[in-house]
């Protein structure tokens, strides 16, 4: 998995690229990042899954402990471009009542400003 | 008037019902006036062979009756080519004109004495062509219930007629001048040929009552007759395993009713006492015999069939004989044991024995009855007496010679023992063909609907057409709702190609407020999701995982608690959804126990989904709200399916509501039948237990559950005691039934002690069935239950439809 930053419009946006599953951690997980821009006082923060193939149960739950931090700090996270099957997956566990996702990174950029 | 008085009279010594009086007279005539020659000509025929040819030639005389054959063979031909009525008449005519001739010959001095064989035989052919005739004749008019009600009192005819017949004989016979009585049998011979016509003329102006039987069609509509030769009959025993058993009691019965003959008249020939005037002798013994077998008919064979069934009256006859047989062979020269044996051997099957075996006849088809008659009743019925002949001769001559002459017994003795061997085999068949005629009425009771609930479960799968259809419905209301019912279609493997094709056709109406292209209403693109190799058995995996997660269960807490705040309508879909999802979380997870609040939400549609949960989670805690729920018929059904799949952790709580009196009278039925669900022997004691404390307001309740009980699992077992009890309790309550169905849980009682299989098919025949399926249904009845309840259903059933049904 890797995991680019960049920024446009003081939105914080992780590009993620590869596979996020148990097996495959990397020294800096996801929810760490996200941890890190929350202390900086970047408070929204856009995951672009754009280039995501695989995403297991532990990748849910970086996105759900990013959610979390996120939330708790009064900050927003947006979801974008996220698999048909991960969808599903968000739809079935109901996550998507909760999760901010969009189809693609300009709508979801939009609306930051809209909220 | 008359009418009435006459049925009164009959009424003392019959089970008759109106209408049925005068025929019931004419046939009782009938038999009289058939079985009235035969005492003469029967007693001429063993006094004339005795005299002129003698008692060593008897095996000879037996096997004579191997030329009945050629008489069945014509007398079936000609059956089938000529009406019922004509042939009744024309053998009457036949066997007055010969008897006339007989008369002639033996008047003749010095008569060729071979006349005494020719007579032996045609004295046979008189026997067993005119008794024949008559079992056709009322098998024609009556049903087999019917038959059965009225067999005793046309059978008692029978016997009274041979009575009379042999007391002539008895009392008027002179050694030179004894061959005059045939004059009195042809006289006999001409009343019945009224009689006969009579009854056809009956049948005639009463064709409406009676518009099934044979001679009676319509006369625009003539049936072809019957064509059954004495080959199609054989063919058609053959090819039926009861009727080849049947046919083998007739053989048995036949050899030993030979070896009996032969016994009695050896010691009779012997006798001082008898050998004076054999006609007379005959004629008396006859006569005796006969009137011991009219009581016997008369007063005990009905009862006797009713109270102990075909079995037992298949089986003190052979017994009877098998003792005789056994003192005659310890004393061979027993003129008293003789005529016990014979008395016997007559009595018995002029009676019980003819009338069970009649019986028998009831679960064979009519068509098939008629073929299987003219082979077993015609002729294997005199062929087994040359068969008897056969073996006796065999056997005399055996054993006349070493090694058995040399133990010193008379031939009396080894016709004994040999007579003993053939009642046992005898014996053993009647075991086997009561037990195949209650298999055969079971046969004949074809089931003529199923169960609605079995209909369900074996055809339908009502819980994924309930997922579908809740699938459907949820597309236009929530794309998550939609994805659950997806996702749970898929982990049951239930996403076959209809099923998905039915889930891909776009609703009519579409949501503006969807936008999303993932929303998109064509569900395709998610269904080949779902079917991808593998995919749902790892989805299923990830999402079990995503809701264990620690971080999941506090976000969707969150989520929830504020859902479940708002009880706003609009809210409903979302509380619909988290009941759902929460049916696929682990039950100890916190988020489970939110499913308290939504078990007890107002909306019939979260409850279904809360329910639903429920079911797949099965906590205890959940219960008493499932059960509340019970009483409310728009929750009713959830909250029992929900119910239903806790299964036996249960039975002891819906037992406990199923006793709570102050409990709501709807909650306690729900419970019933809930425990019949769980279908094991503790519900079952449960229910058993419930009923016995005599619950009037859950009554009905109870025995529908215990049936429905019984038929799901045969094998559990209820005290028999109560459910006597309260069949005695619920039969007491019944005046005059006025619907069928006010009858069934009488029937639902029974099937918990009985067949449960058997009692039904009695049931369903006997209010929906035809005429006939109607008579093998009671006759099943009669088989199946004990006879205090045969005393108190069967009048009952009479009350509801006596003359519709043919109950008797």
């Amino acid at each position: 998995m890797m995991i680019n930053k960049r920024e446009k419009n003081s939105i914080v946006i992780f590009d993620i690229e590869g596979e996020i599953r148990r097996s495959d951690i990397t020294d800096v997980t996801l929810h760490q990042l996200v941890k890190e821009q929350l202390e900086v006082g970047r408070k929204q923060i856009l995951l672009n899954f754009d280039k995501v193939d695989f995403i297991d149960s532990f990748g849910v739950g970086e996105i759900l402990a990013s959610y979390i931090s996120t939330h708790n700090l009064g900050g927003k996270l947006k979801l974008a471009r996220i698999s048909k099957k991960l969808f599903l997956i968000f739809q079935v566990t109901m996550l998507t009542k909760v999760l901010d996702i969009h189809d693609e990174e300009a709508s979801a950029l939009q609306s930051f400003f809209k909220d | 008037m008359a009418e009435r008085r006459l049925h009164k009279i009959l009424s003392a010594v019959v089970k008759i019902k109106p209408g049925e009086e005068v025929l019931a007279i004419l046939v009782f005539f009938y038999f009289f006036l058939i079985t009235a020659p035969f005492g003469i000509v029967k007693s001429l025929r063993d006094a004339n062979f005795l005299d002129d040819l003698k008692v060593e030639n008897l095996p000879f005389a037996y096997l004579s009756a191997i030329l009945i054959a050629v008489a069945v063979s014509f007398h079936a031909k000609l059956q089938s080519r000529i009406s019922r009525r004509l042939l009744l008449q024309s053998t009457l005519a036949f066997f007055i004109l010969t008897g006339l001739l007989f008369w002639a010959l033996f008047s003749t001095p010095d008569h060729w004495k071979g006349l005494a064989l020719i007579y032996w035989m045609w004295a046979n052919l008189f026997v067993v062509a005119l008794t024949t005739q008559f079992w056709f004749l009322v098998n024609d008019v009556f049903n087999p219930r019917e038959a059965k009600r009225l067999i005793g009192f046309f059978g008692s005819g029978g016997i009274l007629g041979g009575v009379a017949g042999n007391l002539l004989p008895g009392f008027l016979a002179k050694p030179e001048t004894s061959h005059r009585l045939l004059l009195a049998s042809t006289a006999f011979l001409c009343a019945c040929l009224v009689v006969v016509s009579l009854i056809f003329s009956w049948l005639e102006k009463n064709e409406d009552r009676f518009a099934s039987a044979p001679g009676r069609e319509p006369k625009t509509k003539r049936k072809e007759p019957r064509h059954v030769g004495l080959w199609d009959s054989f063919r058609s025993v053959r090819s039926d395993a009861y009727l080849r058993l049947m046919a083998w009691v007739v053989l048995a019965t036949g050899i030993v009713s030979t070896f009996i003959d032969w016994q009695s008249k050896s010691v009779i020939a012997s006798s001082p006492e008898a050998n004076v005037n054999y006609v007379r002798f005959f004629g008396r013994f006859n006569a005796g015999i006969l009137v011991f077998a009219f009581l016997f008919q008369l007063v005990l064979t009905s009862r006797f069939i009713n109270r102990f069934g075909i079995r037992t009256g298949l089986m003190i006859y052979p017994l009877i004989i098998l003792l005789c047989s056994v003192g005659l062979g310890i004393f061979p020269a027993s003129l008293a044991l003789a005529i016990a044996i014979k008395g016997g051997d007559k009595a018995l099957s002029y009676s019980i024995n003819q009338s069970s075996r009649e019986l028998l006849y009831i679960p064979v088809l009519p068509e098939m009855k008629y073929r299987a008659k003219v082979f077993i009743d015609m002729f294997l019925n005199r062929f087994s007496k040359a068969v008897g002949g056969v073996i006796l001769l065999g056997l005399i001559y055996l054993v006349k010679r070493p090694p058995f002459a040399a133990i010193g017994f008379e031939p009396l003795v080894w016709v004994s023992v040999a007579s003993g061997a053939f009642v046992i085999v005898w014996i053993v068949l009647n075991a086997r063909i009561s037990r195949a005629y209650v298999r055969e009425v079971k046969g004949q009771l074809a089931k003529k609907w199923e169960r609605a609930d079995e209909v369900v479960a074996d055809r339908m799968d009502v819980d994924t057409a309930k997922l579908v259809v809740d699938a459907i419905e949820s597309r236009t209301q929530s794309s998550t709702l939609f994805a659950l019912h997806l996702y749970d279609l898929a982990r049951q493997n239930r996403l076959s190609p209809e099923i998905r094709n039915l889930l891909a056709l776009k609703p009519i109406e579409r949501s503006s407020s969807d936008t999303r292209p993932l929303f998109e209403y064509d569900a395709s693109p998610w269904i080949a999701d779902f079917e991808e190799p593998g995919s749902p058995a790892e989805m299923d995996k990830e999402i079990r995982e995503i809701l264990a997660l620690e971080e999941y269960q506090k976000v969707m807490g969150d989520y929830a608690g504020k859902v479940l705040e708002d009880k706003d309508a609009r809210s409903e879909t979302a509380r619909m959804e988290l009941a759902k999802a929460i049916g696929l979380m682990d039950g100890r997870s916190a988020l489970a126990d939110k499913l308290d609040d939504l078990l007890g939400d107002d909306s019939a549609k979260v409850f279904q989904y809360s329910a639903e949960s429920a079911g797949k989670l099965k906590k205890k805690v959940h219960v008493p709200l499932l059960a509340r729920k019970l009483a409310d018929p728009k929750t009713c059904e959830d909250a029992r399916s929900a119910l239903e799949r806790y299964r036996g952790a249960i039975a002891g709580a819906l037992s406990d509501y199923l006793n709570d009196v102050e409990e709501k009278p709807e909650i306690r039925e729900q419970a019933a039948s809930l425990l019949a669900r769980i279908a094991d022997q503790e519900a079952a004691d449960s229910l058993i237990e419930a009923l016995g404390r005599g619950q009037d307001v859950l009554k009905n309740a109870l025995i529908d559950a215990l049936d429905r009980l019984r038929s799901e699992v045969p094998e559990v077992q209820f005290k028999d005691e109560v459910v006597r009890a309260q069949f005695a309790a619920e039969i007491e309550r019944f005046g005059p039934v006025k619907n069928p169905s006010d009858l069934l849980p009488l029937f639902k009682l029974l099937g918990l002690i009985y067949d449960h299989e058997d009692v039904f098919r009695a049931y369903q025949n006997l209010f929906k069935g035809t005429k006939d399926s109607i008579a093998y249904a009671v006759e099943l009845l009669d088989h199946t239950v004990s006879q205090d309840i045969k005393e108190r259903l069967f009048p009952l059933l009479e009350s509801f439809s006596g003359r519709r049904s043919g109950i008797s």
